[in-house]
């Protein structure tokens, strides 16, 4: 093959392969097929050529010509680069419809996370009333009724001596007094205290509270499963710390701090089950032990959207709800 | 509490920097919310928050005692007036009537006492505290009671009538003043300091108006004593009346700091007030004993519990910081003697926590336990409301959180809440009921985002509702599922024009949920309910069950919630429809042969209602109608008054072959001729 021929060949084979639009390959076609293209210039130099070569290099010009028009043609078809003109009148600029959509709510979003974390962990997700008794929103919890630990827990009662639970750890005595161990449950819920509403507090809010109990779970359990959480919660990096407390229904106590800027913020309440809650639920407090904890919805979904107005949750203003 | 840092070095000496010994006592339970100079930096002051367990931290000592055991430090006590031998009092005397109420009460008679001005330290450290200094004698007591955590009152001795003071429960309708001035009706359930005549003062809780210390006294009654913590917070908590006293009574006071605290104001009063004579202590009662002033402990219990083992040597040491004497019993068993300051700890696990808190919660490793997998299926109340919430949210709908607690508004006593659950104490005197339907909960979103400026609101929500149960029986509560849809929902684009929400589009949602949740026999059924439009209310009914109901807000709501647009809203029972809800739903196989549409179009008297039609034209066909499906509807025009329009398109269908349209022309005229009988339809 003579040279020339060659030549142009590779040079349309390289060219052939970074043809991306309509563009490319108008001028693709323009540079080889086109009236001054590289085809016309070897046509050309046939018409120059000697009579006893002229048949061998005119047999390898149309070859190409076959090759380039071939090429052209495919790629053409394969990629759909028909070089029409667009439809002028098409405005891509145009916004787009969007379809309706709702959001949930930051506060039964944040619900669905945690206990989905729990379920990971073998924590199944149980619930209770609202409308509870005496007995399990205090006496079964170790809170007597004339003692000062009992005056974090004002509480809402009904006309029929009922009340409105002011935690979920109610659903812990629910579940304990009908079934037996082994248990690992996460409660979430409303719950309800007589707060003056302001931007920090609520008269209704939601809490998690979460059990396990067997025959040997201890506070180092408690610290790792906690752990855990908070750490799939809040990233990896978060720092956590244990810090001694008071609840009447767990023994040793513990609040649960997390770094947060400069300072920590404390996230959740925690502690070994005392042995007199599993006395009023009457299990056997010498072959059963395990951890419970509670966290407020409100607060940890304030901490992560940067949701400064507890308020907010409630108003369901849509140019807030559409943020989540 | 505010502490004075001053003042904790009397009784031990901290080493710098302050911060780390706040950082230390908030890891060992005692939080240390704030550090702050007071004045100039003459003090720093411990914000501090003190648990509902721990009395003894309500003091300067309690908290120096804290800081000896976490910084093993020494202690030093302060000076006391311990002199035994001085004359008793002529005449005076102590009668205990109620020894539940109050076990062991002590009292001085101080004559002749100066009243010069109040030292300058005693001032300076109440007012860090937030004091007021007010008497030399009253400071004193206040200082006492900030020192020691017991709680001190004297009399004017002067103003009480007779010589013996009585502890009694009050008479009934007995009357005092309190000293903050507040008139006061007393109950027989209140525990009273008495004289010959009248009560003097609200035991623990405030002293009266009559005997209150003045400028003008010279002589004075100084009172120590043990009140049962449940007497004062009852009567505390009855007249709203809470002090600094009465707050370490109901907490439990340290039975043997009623002789510390009044022998430290004694030698206050002795050096500073100069009195011309001080008579010796009388008494009454005996101090309470401790419920269990002997623990045994064993080794085993603090490894079982915490998880790991933790040194004998470091046991005893942690507890012998702490003010408990300790002895070994057996191999890896203690005696823990409590003292008296320390109620709070009477069984084992009450050690365990001390020593767990004092080694350091943050030196207890993290494990993971392994355990047998615990497998419980996920509830299928759980499965449904996460199933609701993502479809609904698809729908289009925005999830809210409403109060359950709602106001009358808009709700009748004899309709909607007839069988509320009503609030005795409600916050907020509006909010009173437990709904027993949340459509006015959603009304208030809707009326909230139209005064926002957003006149297309469409939510959802999944809470309870609640209903008085039978008599005796616990209120029952219902998990429901809520919608409403206000304004246009379809907007207006540069594409599309828009339309105002329906309360067809309200039942569409309905219907198109019950075919995600697999379920396929349900219909709606008119019925008209107090709270929808007549006429514009249905049920939903899956078989003989009403699970749900949807219409047309009645129009007292619109005008109440001064709405400019109907409201659509209906409620589903999620503890109903679960029953009825089809996990996992079985393929049917896809057609094989084409199907073949018909429309028939008919005008039929307004009254006959379209779905009978459809019902009826879905009886004919051998099988062969695989969907009737309502295309057209129009009223006016060239329809005569009193009729309507209805286009439907019939799609048949064999599963055995292909059909022609001769298979069907003669089955199409027959559900014409069928329909054109029944209902006085004609054909256009």
């Amino acid at each position: 093959m003579r040279e020339s021929v060659h030549k142009v060949q590779r040079e349309a084979e390289s060219q052939l392969a970074s043809i991306l639009s309509a563009e490319d390959l108008e001028a693709f076609r323009l540079y080889f097929l086109g009236k001054k293209g590289r085809l016309a210039g070897l046509m050309e130099d046939l018409k120059a050529c000697p009579p006893q070569e002229k048949r061998d290099f005119g047999r390898e010009v149309n070859e190409l010509k076959q090759f380039l028009e071939t090429s052209y043609e495919s790629k053409k078809e394969a990629s759909g680069l028909n070089p029409v003109q667009a439809d002028s009148l098409f405005d891509d600029s145009l916004p787009g419809i969007a379809p309706l959509a709702g959001k949930i709510h930051p506060i039964t979003g944040t619900i669905t996370e945690i206990s989905s974390i729990f379920e990971r962990l073998g924590f199944e997700i149980v619930e209770g009333p609202e409308i509870e008794t005496e007995f399990h929103n205090f006496t079964a919890l170790n809170i007597p009724l004339d003692h000062p630990s009992r005056d974090s827990f004002d509480t809402f009662y009904t006309a029929s001596g009922h009340l409105l639970r002011s935690q979920t750890s109610t659903v812990q005595i629910r579940v304990m007094q009908n079934r037996k161990p082994p248990l690992r449950i996460i409660a979430p819920g409303r719950v309800y205290r007589p707060d003056t509403v302001d931007a920090s507090h609520s008269f209704m809010f939601h809490q998690i509270e979460g059990l396990m109990v067997d025959e040997r779970t201890t506070f180092s359990d408690l610290k790792g499963v906690l752990n855990l959480f908070l750490r799939e919660l809040f990233g990896s990096q978060v720092k956590t710390r244990f810090r001694p407390h008071f609840f009447p229904f767990t023994e040793p106590s513990v609040e649960v701090d997390i770094r947060w800027g400069k300072g920590w913020l404390e996230i959740l309440g925690a502690g070994c089950v005392d042995p007199a809650v599993f006395e009023a639920v009457g299990y056997d407090v010498k072959r059963v032990q395990g951890f419970a904890f509670g966290l407020g919805v409100e607060r940890i979904a304030m901490l992560r959207h940067g949701i400064q107005d507890i308020r907010l949750f409630y108003e369901n203003d849509l140019r807030f709800l559409r943020q989540f | 509490m505010k502490i004075s840092v001053n003042w904790l070095q009397d009784f031990v000496k901290l080493p710098p920097p302050i911060e780390n010994i706040a950082e230390r006592l908030t890891m060992a339970g005692l939080e240390v919310k704030k550090i702050e100079p007071w004045q100039n930096k003459k003090d720093t002051l411990f914000e501090i928050e003190v648990t509902s367990n721990r009395p003894d931290w309500l003091s300067h000592l309690g908290v120096a005692r804290e800081i000896s055991a976490v910084e093993n430090l020494s202690m030093q006590l302060p000076e006391v007036d311990k002199a035994a031998n001085r004359p008793m009092p002529s005449g005076w005397k102590i009668n205990i009537k109620e020894a539940e109420g109050c076990p062991y009460y002590s009292g001085v008679l101080i004559e002749g006492v100066t009243l010069s001005p109040t030292p300058d330290f005693i001032r300076e450290r109440l007012e860090a505290c937030g004091i007021r200094s007010i008497h030399l004698i009253v400071d004193i007591t206040n200082y006492v009671l900030l020192e020691t955590g017991q709680p001190l009152h004297a009399f004017d001795a002067d103003l009480v009538t007779g010589q013996e003071i009585q502890i009694r429960k009050a008479k009934p309708g007995e009357k005092l003043t309190a000293i903050d001035g507040k008139p006061l009706e007393l109950k027989p359930e209140d525990l009273v300091i008495a004289d010959s005549e009248r009560a003097v003062a609200l035991a623990g809780v405030m002293g009266g108006k009559d005997t209150e210390v003045s400028s003008k006294t010279r002589n004075v009654f100084l009172e120590s004593a043990f009140f049962h913590p449940r007497w004062i917070r009852q009567t505390s908590r009855r007249y709203a009346l809470s002090s600094e006293s009465s707050y370490r009574f109901e907490r439990r006071v340290d039975p043997e700091g009623v002789d510390l605290g009044r022998d430290r104001a004694l030698w206050l009063i002795q050096k500073y007030a100069k009195p011309r004579f001080i008579s010796a202590v009388i008494r009454a009662g005996r101090k309470p004993a401790e419920v269990n002033n002997t623990i045994h402990l064993s080794e085993t219990l603090i490894e079982k519990v915490l998880g790991i083992p933790i040194k004998s040597s470091q046991i005893s040491l942690i507890l012998t910081k702490l003010g408990l004497s300790v002895t070994k019993d057996g191999e890896k068993s203690w005696n823990v003697r409590i003292p008296s300051f320390r109620s709070d700890l009477t069984r084992p696990i009450d050690l365990v926590e001390e020593i767990a808190r004092i080694y350091g919660f943050d030196k207890i490793p993290e494990t993971l336990p392994e355990r047998a997998p615990l497998f419980k299926p996920r509830s299928g109340l759980t499965k449904l409301e996460e199933k609701a919430r993502h479809f609904f949210a698809g729908a289009g709908l925005n999830e809210t959180v409403t109060f359950s607690l709602i106001s009358e508004r808009g709700l009748s006593r004899d309709a909607e809440l007839k069988n509320a659950v009503a609030i005795i104490n409600p916050q907020n005197k509006e909010l009173c009921w437990m709904r027993p339907i949340l459509l006015t909960s959603l009304l208030d979103v809707i009326q909230h985002n139209l005064h926002a400026g957003i006149r297309d609101c469409f939510v959802f929500e999944m809470a309870h509702t609640y209903a008085q149960g039978a008599r005796e029986k616990s209120p029952a509560e219902d998990r429901v599922l809520a919608f409403a849809l206000f304004g246009n929902w379809k907007p207006k684009s540069w594409l599309d024009a828009d339309r105002k929400a329906a309360f067809y589009d309200l039942k569409g949602i309905a219907e198109a949920f019950l075919q995600a949740c697999g379920i396929r026999n349900f219909e709606f059924v008119s019925r008209p309910q107090s709270f929808f439009q007549p006429g514009i209310a249905e049920e939903l009914k899956i078989g003989p069950d009403t699970v749900g109901v949807l219409g047309e807000a009645h129009a007292r709501f619109l005008s109440l919630w001064d709405l400019d647009a109907n409201v659509y809203f209906a409620q589903i029972s999620l503890s109903q429809l679960l029953a009825h809800v089809n996990w996992v739903p079985v393929f049917a196989d896809l057609p094989r042969y084409p199907a073949i549409e018909r429309d028939m179009a008919l005008t039929v008297p307004d009254a006959v209602k379209t779905n009978l039609i459809r019902t009826e034209i879905l009886k004919f066909g051998d099988g062969l109608i695989h969907n009737v499906h309502l295309f057209d509807f129009f009223r006016g025009g060239r329809i005569p008054k009193g009729y309507k329009n209805l286009g439907f398109r019939i799609t048949y269908l064999s599963r055995e072959r292909t059909l022609v349209s001769t298979d069907i022309q003669k089955l199409h005229t027959e559900i014409a001729d069928a329909v054109a009988r029944k209902f006085q339809a004609t054909f256009q």
